[in-house]
């Protein structure tokens, strides 16, 4: 009953095989085409899930490696035809080592970059957020400032301690040097009791992590991309268009 | 039945096999994150660029499969 005429069979594999790009399309994205656009000057960088350090994450996790990042990153410094930087953050946290070496090299670009915090931009995000030359997030993205902490295999001695210590402290450095935000104003918000239901640390909304003086400002994607286009402007200088 | 804060994956942690059959590869000179099909095929799972025009090329959208 199953079988049918091998003629239909035959046809049917036909109309499989030229359709088959078509229906992959609409079952990877729901639509048959996407928009061209012309060659882009602004690259985009999306720092997205966790952000994964020394240990491999279960597969199912959605995971940012810095591994992937860093060589994008020299190649975006290196590339002459990029002239700006675009960060999209929605990551809930993750490896601090890994985040800060990505914050370091995102703050050591010569390129105008501008951060986006969408969603959540939590823990190691922070400093990630911060550390473009100008920040935006949106009215109702949230970064959750909370100590760091250890997990694994961990050796109870005081020293452990003074190690998680000094790692905080590069932590809230990096954040106070990298934005406007007091450091005693950061550690309070860090150190908070009450706020989350079973953490020490503070959930700051869009418009208060602008208050604070964390972030830059309350925006989304046409602000960040005025602001970009404005610091490339200024980074061209008059004398660059002399030379030309 | 389990009632427990912990995740899934701290209860039984997933094996090496998932780690094994995913593998960061170039293709025509994009870098992709794939992951290879029971077929031998590699099917896609992220575009690593920072070129947004290389995310509206329809070869590199997540899920496809690479021949």
């Amino acid at each position: 009953m199953d079988k049918e005429p091998s003629k239909k069979d035959d046809q049917n594999q036909g109309d499989q095989a030229n359709n088959s790009s078509l229906v992959q399309k609409i079952q990877q994205l729901g639509q048959s085409n996407v928009p061209q656009a012309p060659d882009s000057n602004i690259h985009v960088l999306s720092i997205i899930g966790q952000v994964e350090g020394h240990v491999q994450l279960p597969a199912q996790n959605k995971t940012t490696k810095y591994e992937h990042l860093l060589p994008q990153l020299i190649a975006v410094e290196q590339n002459p035809k990029i002239e700006g930087l675009i960060i999209l953050l929605n990551t809930v946290g993750g490896d601090v080592e890994a985040g800060l070496a990505l914050s370091e090299m995102i703050a050591s670009i010569s390129k105008p970059t501008v951060s986006i915090v969408l969603g959540g931009g939590h823990s190691i995000g922070v400093p990630i957020a911060v550390s473009a030359d100008h920040s935006f997030i949106a009215p109702t993205a949230t970064m959750t400032i909370h100590p760091i902490r250890l997990n694994g295999l961990v050796i109870g001695v005081p020293q452990t301690f003074e190690y998680m210590d000094k790692m905080q402290d590069r932590v809230i450095d990096f954040v106070v040097n990298h934005s406007t935000i007091e450091e005693e104003k950061f550690k309070e918000l860090m150190f908070a009791k009450g706020n989350l239901t079973r953490d020490i640390g503070t959930n700051v909304i869009g418009t208060d992590a602008v208050e604070y003086g964390l972030i830059d400002g309350v925006g989304g994607v046409s602000h960040a991309m005025i602001k970009l286009n404005e610091m490339i402007g200024d980074n061209q200088g008059p004398e660059d268009q002399v030379i030309q | 039945m389990l009632y427990t804060p912990l995740s899934t994956t701290d209860i039984f942690p997933s094996s090496d096999k998932e780690f094994q059959k995913r593998q960061c590869v170039s293709h025509n000179g994009k870098q992709l994150y794939v992951e290879e099909r029971e077929d031998g095929h590699y099917q896609v799972l992220q575009l690593l660029s920072t070129d947004p025009n290389d995310f509206m090329n329809p070869d590199y959208l997540p899920g496809t499969i690479l021949r």
